[in-house]
């Protein structure tokens, strides 16, 4: 009988929360233990019946028999996590995005390269199920070359309200510990560019400040891949009172033989599909099958999707997809960004 | 409407809402709506509804250009000298602070040389107040009480109660709601019409203002519509109607009016006609959106719990 994979979680905030829920459904991977700041938190986590807690996560480093971690922290505090975990020869699973910076996504590169760990950022939309059936066409040349792309996610970003009323924690309304506005989650745009088309150059960038805050929440910008001609349009903005189930993303490709979106297999009644996926589980679980988590919901379950890529990979002792050069290259892009529409603003001031 | 009608609520549209539009229709919505202020006022008190970080065109917050037309009412009618506050309290998912910056409100402060007020974090007192035979404890930020003039500027909406149990009206006496500085507000879900007559039996606003340039119902509207009146009972009144309710059958408002909050002899509509903006208000179904969330959920909890699915954060 194979032996599963242990997991620690550092982090248990929505995303770390979601992923221990998620991990339960894991074919060879348990979380056995969990660190965060918060003793409420570690107090849920018991209930989920994780015995192994700490508020220190260097304890966790330290003391837990985990074989791979899943960093759910502040942006702020990945990189001294990544570093610490790489240090004690364990695994990383780390939200996105990477760091703040494209010096510390090398540092963090060069940190892993030489511990000889693996490590995976969560750019969970390359498992959407809609973008992988995209890419698939894409890959087989169904619409050709594309001459033009364009990626949109407009959302409410860390301000989505919840059943349950909660604050947005502190650390979003300071752009130093967030590192970036609405690029946040711009990251995934420019990571399925990358995916798609290989690194982008920018060609334009703007950024809209609606909310007075001491980040952009909205960003319109157009890249270049350096080894196709595909141009991008790149939309994604944080201004939009986006309620769950409603999700607005999409990818459209344009390419000389027509185009596709992912729009085309994005369920058209969400209430229907998550009727019908629902359904699907129960005589799985009837049957004694696996659960396919967070179907019914349809782009939840990506998360569920890449901690299990994830989990294979260390299985099997190859390199997960999105690695830290890929992270490097989304962070290299959003300084470029940064750069480009502070130039045209400028110029407009002008 | 009664001929014996002791309050006006007027009704004026905004005919063009992004120039000086609506500082017109506050203007004349005020002075329709028969109310009389002490000239000697010199502190006065503004409370908008900022429940969330929603922008005004979602129709969920106030918009700052109607507050900011209140604010030039102030100074042109009543006194260039008043000190303006503008208080509002932490919500139990929200920090004023924030909704401030992010909703433009800062800006106007400084524009207007006027003062924010986080009623969570001043000094606060405690009133009592019964309801339906009991007695109802509440604490609120001291600005209210030590002020001359309290104007009330809710937004015309219908929004979820109580953790999206319940359907309601959110207008003049809700608003009011927001001035408990308790931030965790949800503690008062179980019994919200109590603790919103009880508020409104103790904070007493000289004029209500309401915003309905965008208003919301089954999704934002722009309506276009000022409305002001000096009782917020009358308003309420008024408001339900727009929004496509009969005014006793909202429990919040029938209540109010059952435990005496005015003494409520009917209502004289001036102004635009209230059927114009019936029409154009997009209706919600209260049946069917208080059994479509409950069935939601039961089914989605019976399901996590017959399959040990997860279930997001968002829902959670």
């Amino acid at each position: 009988m194979r032996r599963l994979l242990r997991l620690g979680v550092l982090g248990l905030g929505k995303m770390g929360v979601l992923h221990l829920r998620n991990s339960r459904h894991l074919p060879n991977a348990r979380v056995i233990s969990v660190a965060d700041a918060s003793k409420r938190a570690l107090k849920r986590a018991r209930k989920f019946g994780i015995k192994e807690t700490y508020l220190d996560y260097r304890d966790l480093l330290e003391r837990s028999d985990v074989d791979a971690v899943i960093i759910t922290l502040p942006n702020f505090l990945h990189k001294e996590s990544i570093f610490a975990t790489a240090e004690t020869g364990r695994h990383i699973f780390v939200e996105k995005p990477l760091a703040l910076s494209s010096k510390d996504c090398r540092d963090i590169r060069l940190k892993v390269e030489s511990c000889g760990v693996h490590l995976m950022v969560g750019h969970n939309y390359r498992f959407f199920e809609c973008v992988q059936k995209v890419k698939k066409l894409y890959d087989e040349g169904v619409v050709g070359d594309v001459e033009i792309a364009t990626l949109e996610l407009v959302l409410n970003g860390p301000f989505a309200p919840s059943v349950r009323p909660v604050p947005v924690s502190e650390w979003y309304f300071d752009k130093e510990k967030l590192g970036m506005g609405c690029l946040d989650s711009g990251v995934h745009l420019i990571d399925l560019f990358q995916w798609f088309f290989g690194a982008p150059s920018v060609l334009f960038a703007s950024l809209g400040y609606r909310f007075n805050l001491p980040y952009e929440d909205s960003v319109v910008a157009v890249l270049q891949s350096k080894t196709h001609k595909t141009r991008g349009v790149i939309n994604v903005g944080w201004f939009s009172k986006m309620i769950f189930p409603r999700f607005d993303f999409r990818i459209i490709l344009h390419g000389t033989n027509g185009f596709i979106s992912t729009d085309h297999f994005v369920p058209q009644n969400l209430y229907l599909h998550a009727m019908k996926e629902a359904s699907k589980n129960l005589v799985r679980r009837l049957l004694g099958g696996r659960l396919h988590p967070l179907t019914y919901t349809y782009y939840y379950a990506s998360y569920y999707e890449e901690i299990r890529h994830f989990c294979k990979a260390i299985e099997e002792d190859r390199k997960p997809e999105v690695g830290a050069k890929d992270a490097e290259t989304i962070a290299n892009t959003i300084e470029q960004i940064y750069r480009i529409a502070q130039v045209q603003a400028n110029h407009l001031k002008e | 409407m009664s001929d014996k009608a002791n309050y006006r609520v007027s009704l004026v549209k905004t005919r063009n809402p992004d120039g000086e539009g609506i500082k017109d229709a506050v203007f004349e919505a005020i002075d329709l709506c028969d109310f009389k202020w002490d000239s000697k006022a010199k502190k006065v008190v503004i409370k908008p509804n900022l429940c969330y970080y929603w922008d005004s065109s979602t129709g969920e917050t106030t918009d700052k250009r109607v507050v900011a037309a209140v604010i030039d009412f102030v100074r042109e009618r009543i006194s260039p000298d008043c000190e303006i506050s503008i208080v509002e309290t932490d919500a139990s998912a929200m920090k004023i602070k924030y909704a401030y910056r992010m909703l433009g409100y800062e800006d106007l402060a400084e524009e207007k040389h006027i003062t924010l007020v986080n009623g969570s974090k001043e000094d606060i007192m405690e009133k009592e107040a019964c309801v339906n035979g009991k007695s109802c404890r509440l604490r609120f930020p001291t600005s209210l009480f030590n002020s001359d003039l309290i104007i009330n500027v809710p937004k015309l909406k219908v929004g979820p109660f109580a953790s999206g149990k319940a359907l309601h009206i959110t207008c003049a006496l809700k608003n009011l709601y927001g001035c408990i500085a308790v931030p965790k507000k949800v503690v008062y879900h179980s019994n919200i019409d109590e603790v919103i007559v009880a508020v409104n039996k103790m904070v007493k606003p000289h004029l209500t203002l309401v915003d309905g340039i965008v208003a919301k119902g089954k999704h934002p509207c722009k309506l276009n519509l000022i409305m002001a009146g000096t009782n917020g009972v009358c308003v309420d009144y008024v408001a339900s109607q727009i929004m496509g309710y009969n005014p006793f059958n909202v429990s919040h408002l029938r209540l109010a009016i059952k435990e005496g909050v005015t003494n409520f002899n009917g209502v004289k509509v001036v102004g635009e006609k209230l059927e114009e903006f019936r029409k154009e208000f997009p209706k919600v179904n209260n049946f069917m959106f208080k059994w479509s969330w409950k069935l939601q959920f039961s089914l989605l909890n019976l399901y996590a719990k017959i399959t040990g699915d997860t279930i997001p954060p968002a829902v959670e």
